[in-house]
Formats: C-alpha cells, sequence, structure tokens
C-alpha cells in the first residue's frame, strides 16, 4: 500500500505536522512509507469476533 | 576491610561482589573507587554515562560499608554499584532520554524498580546512554554522544539500551537497568556479550519508566552472568499496584533451577527465523547450531518448531509501537520537531499515519499470534533462536546500520509478553559477539535462567570480557 506524495501531505497536516513538514519533508515522507510498509505487512484476521490484546473481558490476561 | 584478592574488581560479578561485601572481605567503597576510577579511564572512549553522580555514589558506598561492617545489610546487592537507562528516573538527577526536549527534566522520585534495587542495597554510579528516547539507532545530532561496543569502540554497542550494555561489559558495574520495547534490552546484550533478559510483561513494575509503548514496554536486568541475572530480577520484580500493566502474581524463586542442568527439558529450535525468514550471516548460524548441539548433549530433547513470520511479527511491533508512541510524542513532534535526532523523528512521526483501525488490527493479530506461541509452548518447555542476525556493525556506517538493526529475532516476544533472554553464542572471526536467544512460558524465568545457565558453564560464556583497557 503505497501513498501519493498529496495524500502524505494532508495527513500529515491533519495530524499537526505542518511545521515539521515545512522543515523536514524528507523525514516526513520517510515516516509516511514506513507506516504504509508495515501497515501492508499484517495479516488481517479472518474471525470477525477475533479479540484485540488485551482481550476485551474481565478475568486473567497473560 | 580485605585481607586478600578477590580477582580484578572490575570482572567481580554481582553474587561475588555481594558475598565478600557481605564476608567483610571487600568494602564497598574500595569497589566503588575502583570502578569510578575505571570509568574516569574508559568513559571518555566508550560514553556510557550520560550522567555520573559520582559524589552520591561514593557516599552511598561509605554508608554502605559502615553498615557492614556493623554487620547490618540491606539486602543481597548491598553494596553493588548499578547503571541506570537515562529514561528510569533517579530521584535528583535528570531523565533525559538522550534527548534535547527533556535536557532539564530532573526526577522527583526513584522509579520502582530503582526503588527496589536501593532497598536490595545496590547503589547508583549514574544515568546511562539510550537512543533517543528509546527509538532509533546511534545518533550523533543530539546533545550526547552514543555509546560505543568495547569489544571495538569502532562497532555500535546495539541499542535502544546502549550505556547499559556497553557499560556491563566494559566492567565500568557489574549490573545495569535496560528497557525492552522492541528488544532494547537484548540488542546490546547481543552485541556485548553480556546477559540480557526482557522479563515475563508485567513482571516488573512500569512506574518512574519514560514510556515508549504501553502495551509492549518491559524493564529487564543486563548483567555478565545467567545468576546475576537471576539475582538482579528477584530485586526488581513483584506486583504494583499502580501500573495498570502490572501482574498481580507473586514473585517466584528465580535462581531455583540455575544449576539444575537441561536433562528432559524440551527444547524448540525456531530455525525458520534465521534460515528462511531473515537469512543470518553464516557464523550466526554456526553459533546457533553449536548451542543446540551442546544442549543435546547435556541431555535436553531439541526439536524443530515453527512460529508466525519475523516479518509479521516485526510489522505488528512497528504498528503498535508507533501508534502508540505517537499518542506521547504528537504534541513535541508538532511543536518541536527540530529538537529530535533525525533517527527518532523519523520512526516517531510513522504514527501519525496509522489510524485506529490499523492500531486494532495489530492488536487483534497479536492476541492470534499469541496464541500461536502458546500452542509451541504445549510441546516444548523452552525456545531457541536468533537475537541478531549479524555481528554489530561500524557505527559510523548509517548504512549498514538501517540494514542490520532490523535483521532481528526479538521484537515477536514484546508482541507476545514472553520472557527471553540474550547472551553470548561465541565471537566472529573479527573478535564481535555472537548471540543465542532463549524463551520460556509466561512468568517462568527460572526455567530461562536454568537453560541459559547451562549454556554459559558449556561454553563458559561468562569469563568471555573485552580486551578494552
Amino acid at each position: 500500500m503505497s501513498m501519493d506524495k498529496a495524500t502524505m501531505e494532508l495527513l500529515a497536516r491533519r495530524a499537526g505536522l505542518a511545521k515539521a513538514l515545512t522543515e523536514f519533508p524528507d523525514d516526513v515522507a520517510a515516516a509516511a512509507k514506513q507506516a504504509a510498509d508495515v501497515m501492508s505487512k499484517i495479516k488481517q484476521p479472518t474471525d470477525p469476533a477475533a479479540e484485540p490484546w488485551p482481550p476485551m473481558k474481565a478475568g486473567r490476561g497473560l | 576491610m580485605r585481607d586478600g584478592p578477590v580477582g580484578e574488581l572490575q570482572w567481580l560479578s554481582v553474587a561475588e561482589a555481594a558475598q565478600a561485601i557481605a564476608d567483610k572481605e571487600l568494602s564497598p567503597v574500595e569497589l566503588m573507587k575502583a570502578l569510578l576510577d575505571r570509568v574516569a579511564k574508559l568513559d571518555p572512549r566508550l560514553n556510557a554515562f550520560i550522567t555520573l553522580d559520582a559524589e552520591a555514589a561514593m557516599a552511598a558506598a561509605k554508608a554502605a560499608e559502615a553498615e557492614a561492617v556493623a554487620g547490618r545489610l540491606r539486602g543481597p546487592l548491598h553494596g553493588v554499584p548499578v547503571g541506570i537507562k537515562d529514561i528510569i528516573n533517579v530521584a535528583g538527577l535528570p531523565t533525559t532520554c538522550h534527548s534535547k526536549i527533556l535536557t532539564d527534566n530532573v526526577a522527583k522520585a526513584d522509579a520502582v524498580c530503582v526503588q527496589k534495587l536501593r532497598g536490595a542495597g545496590a547503589i547508583v554510579m549514574g544515568k546511562l546512554s539510550t537512543h533517543e528516547f528509546a527509538i532509533g539507532g546511534p545518533s550523533f545530532d543530539l546533545p550526547w554522544p552514543p555509546a560505543r561496543n568495547p569489544w571495538n569502540t569502532d562497532h555500535h554497542p546495539g541499542g535502544s539500551s546502549s550505556g547499559s550494555g556497553s557499560g556491563v561489559a566494559a566492567g565500568l558495574f557489574p549490573m545495569a537497568l535496560g528497557t525492552d520495547t522492541g528488544g532494547s534490552v537484548r540488542n546490546p546484550a547481543s552485541c556485548c556479550g553480556i546477559v540480557g533478559l526482557k522479563p515475563t510483561y508485567g513482571l516488573v513494575s512500569r512506574r518512574g519508566v519514560f514510556p515508549l509503548s504501553f502495551t509492549l514496554d518491559h524493564i529487564g536486568p543486563m548483567t555478565r552472568t545467567v545468576a546475576d541475572n537471576a539475582l538482579m530480577l528477584q530485586a526488581i520484580a513483584g506486583h504494583d499496584a499502580l501500573d495498570p500493566g502490572s501482574a498481580a502474581t507473586v514473585n517466584g524463586h528465580y535462581a531455583a533451577n540455575l544449576d539444575r542442568g537441561v536433562r528432559d527439558l524440551r527444547i524448540g529450535f525456531v530455525r525458520h527465523f534465521h534460515e528462511i525468514d531473515t537469512p543470518a550471516e553464516a557464523e550466526v548460524t554456526a553459533a546457533l547450531n553449536h548451542a543446540a548441539r551442546a544442549l543435546q548433549m547435556e541431555g535436553a530433547e531439541v526439536r524443530d518448531i515453527r512460529l508466525p513470520t519475523l516479518t509479521e511479527f516485526g510489522a505488528v511491533n512497528r504498528v503498535i509501537l508507533q501508534s502508540e508512541a505517537w499518542a506521547i510524542h504528537g504534541p513535541w513532534l508538532r511543536e518541536r520537531p527540530g529538537d529530535y535526532g533525525q533517527l527518532s523523528r523519523r520512526r516517531l512521526m510513522a504514527g501519525a499515519f496509522m489510524n485506529a483501525g490499523d492500531y486494532v488490527q495489530a492488536q487483534r493479530r497479536r492476541l492470534e499470534m499469541i496464541a500461536e506461541v502458546e500452542a509451541a509452548f504445549r510441546q516444548v518447555d523452552v525456545l531457541l533462536c536468533a537475537s541478531s542476525m549479524d555481528p554489530p556493525c561500524r557505527i559510523d556506517r548509517p548504512a549498514d546500520i538501517d540494514r542490520t538493526y532490523p535483521r532481528q529475532a526479538r521484537t515477536p516476544f514484546n508482541v507476545t509478553g514472553h520472557p527471553a533472554l540474550a547472551m553470548l553464542s561465541g565471537l566472529s572471526v573479527d573478535g564481535l559477539p555472537l548471540s543465542v536467544q532463549f524463551v520460556c512460558r509466561y512468568f517462568e524465568e527460572s526455567t530461562l535462567f536454568q537453560v541459559a545457565r547451562a549454556w554459559e558453564r558449556s561454553a563458559g560464556t561468562d569469563k568471555k570480557h573485552p580486551a578494552i583497557v
């Protein structure tokens, strides 16, 4: 999943990173690329009822 | 106070030092003085310390000496010096997190783990270098230089607990505290040839430690021997009702199985981590095979076992870590992006590009991955796998740092919360440490120490020190 420059800049501004975008545009772009890269590597759970960790239930965790 | 020689003071283990002090064969003042002299001599090359608190350390050593002479020992670490990673609060000292952002952030109180170490008699020498906010890598654009590897100061010592690893390996102090969110105790342990433990999630209180990622952060002991690691864990473990992640358990006796050997233990060798997922350097693979064979010779049953891939473990770790870290650092990154070093700025801003759904999906997959590792622990008692896939590279080659830092198998156990220990497996042809990692079921650190001690005894890893003088 890649991110085009316009989308990256829009998301950066929405996250409040306007200053970083002006002063460190390459770092913002690198951060956006990292985020897109790692998210694409996670398998989606097939069970719609799959719980997140920690489990949303009373009782023992680990 | 001392009648005869107790060996070179810089290489005394925690257990040896504590015993010699209790037996009145060694003065805590003599030990502290020897270590402070060594710090003065070596630290200009190692940069392990950010804040050396020599005056307070010497005053505490004098008090410890008086108590020892009077037969009043505070605990099993009485008079033994310790270094503290500089994201962990020590009352009266700055917690800088190695960052310009927190240069003047003086801690009002000790972190719980520091309180516990002091309660056991340990003496804090000072605060130690880290990667900025425990993320990123060795950086030259921060207010303090990065720590260096005592086996070869041209090489990095791993991180983020880099000063802890460097200082323990160099004999500046016999034990240190580190933190581990994606492998940051075990990476410097691997690079510096010492013993580093990431305990079970929640076993050691995080209160008073600057967070990186709430659900992945662990505090762990770093020492030169396995027995010392158990001793240090015994001092810092325990439930803390004021830490929301603290496990409601009763402490084990972590040194209980140290010398039991490994006969009849079932060890699962996770070969695909270093053979398929992230192929390791040949020397690393050879040392892992050697460790597996040695434990088999000692009576363990060794079999191959499969877990989810390193790629997916790493991605789940990153999405959770960077989302949680963004929640912490967002306000500073918006207002003061130039006060971060480039490496950590890039890593920390990634969380701005992840949304709530990405975070929850990673946490859902995390629970499935935990179930897969738990299934493995129904077949075996211990896992053996790689820690780092390469020896530590040169610190002045950013491209090599970028290439080798992600080549590791530590993040899986931050994702799952299982206890994991990294230690020396051998030395490379260039004389740099290679590493092995052992992993156990939740709260079975005593079994982890049992296996690690068997390997240490077999390979003599506790006798190998860098030649730095």
